[in-house]
């Protein structure tokens, strides 16, 4: 128990410290990401609490629980990706059709 | 510089072995015609292969996909003040002979888009597998879009731009012909199939779409649609 809560500690202080560093965040937003760290090392450290949070839903287990809320999260958070990127491929598009149009010759 | 209502967009990709050939067939048959090259990122010598005197020529400094391509060749098209567009494929498999009858039904308004059908025409050498495949996908097509075509991927079509500046290609790759139908529908245009020639070489069939493309395509042409 003791190595694999260090395991997802130490993990857990990856993302976050890489989330951190990579972008910049306003106040409440960092407020936020601050709660949401010590609300899931929380977790880790004491997981018997998640079950009585289960039990209020009517799900069996905490970790239960956990696995369904962290599937749904994950599939906003492909989601949320999925579109910026396809926002990204549209203004790369665009910027290439541009020079392209601009840099059109005929040839001799 | 050439006047002339009508481009002739042709989308190329690594085609290095036909694409002079299309071009100078294709300057012989339509010699006041604007044609325009778009290359899209090719890694062979296309770009240089494709430098034939009066051709406009254009490149996309990354690959994008046809449908990019397209739309690329078609804005260029708006810029020079031609009228109708033509698409034609680079491999040579079209016939430039049927270009006149195809904007001959635009100039005359009888519609504002005309697709070439391989199945009312003669089609030279089609194997039987891609003939039902083909079939399959313009079922498939009629389902989604409930629009009728006997040959939704041909790369052969006249559009009249002028009278629809809005018609934009937004998928880059190659679901293009199913958004293009799509299109159609939204913009309420008047369609017409006419049938065409389609040369089948070795060469052609060895760059055809693949069955497991298709499957590309339609999970691209559904995702398409979702995120808009």
């Amino acid at each position: 128990m003791i190595l694999i809560k260090f395991f997802l500690i130490t993990v857990l202080s990856i993302v976050f410290l890489l989330l951190a560093l990579s972008s910049r965040f306003r106040t409440y937003q960092r407020i936020t990401v601050i709660l949401l760290y010590l609300f899931l090392a929380f977790l880790i450290l004491f997981p018997q609490t998640a079950d009585k949070v289960a039990e209020f839903f009517g799900i069996g287990r905490g970790v239960d629980l956990i696995i369904y809320l962290s599937i749904a999260v994950l599939s906003l958070i492909v989601a949320i990706l999925y579109a910026k990127l396809k926002m990204t491929e549209r203004a790369i598009t665009k910027i290439i059709r541009e020079i392209a149009v601009d840099k059109s010759r005929e040839c001799e | 510089m050439k006047r002339s209502d009508i481009a002739i967009v042709i989308p190329l990709y690594n085609e290095e072995k036909v694409i002079r050939q299309t071009l100078l067939d294709l300057q012989k048959e339509r010699p006041n015609d604007v044609i325009i090259v778009v290359d899209d990122g090719s890694t062979d010598n296309s770009f240089e292969q494709a430098c034939v005197k009066g051709v406009r020529l254009l490149r996309h400094i990354v690959n994008l996909g046809q449908g990019a391509a397209l739309q690329t060749g078609i804005e260029c098209a708006k810029r020079l003040g031609c009228k109708y567009v033509v698409t034609f494929d680079a491999d040579g498999q079209h016939c430039p002979k049927d270009i006149e009858k195809f904007v001959e039904v635009l100039k005359k308004d009888e519609a504002d888009i005309v697709l070439c059908s391989r199945f009312l025409g003669k089609a030279e050498n089609i194997p039987t597998f891609r003939k039902y495949f083909l079939k399959t996908a313009s079922l498939v097509e009629k389902l989604l879009t409930g629009i009728s075509l006997t040959d939704v991927h041909n790369g052969f079509r006249a559009i009249n731009i002028q009278k629809f500046p809005n018609f934009t290609i937004t998928q880059n790759r190659m679901s293009h012909a199913s958004e293009i139908i799509d299109l159609i529908k939204r913009l309420k245009m008047r369609y017409v199939e006419m049938p065409c020639t389609i040369r089948y070489s070795e060469y052609s069939l060895s760059k055809g779409q693949s069955l497991m493309n298709s499957i590309n395509i339609l999970f691209e042409f559904i995702l398409g649609k979702a995120i808009k």
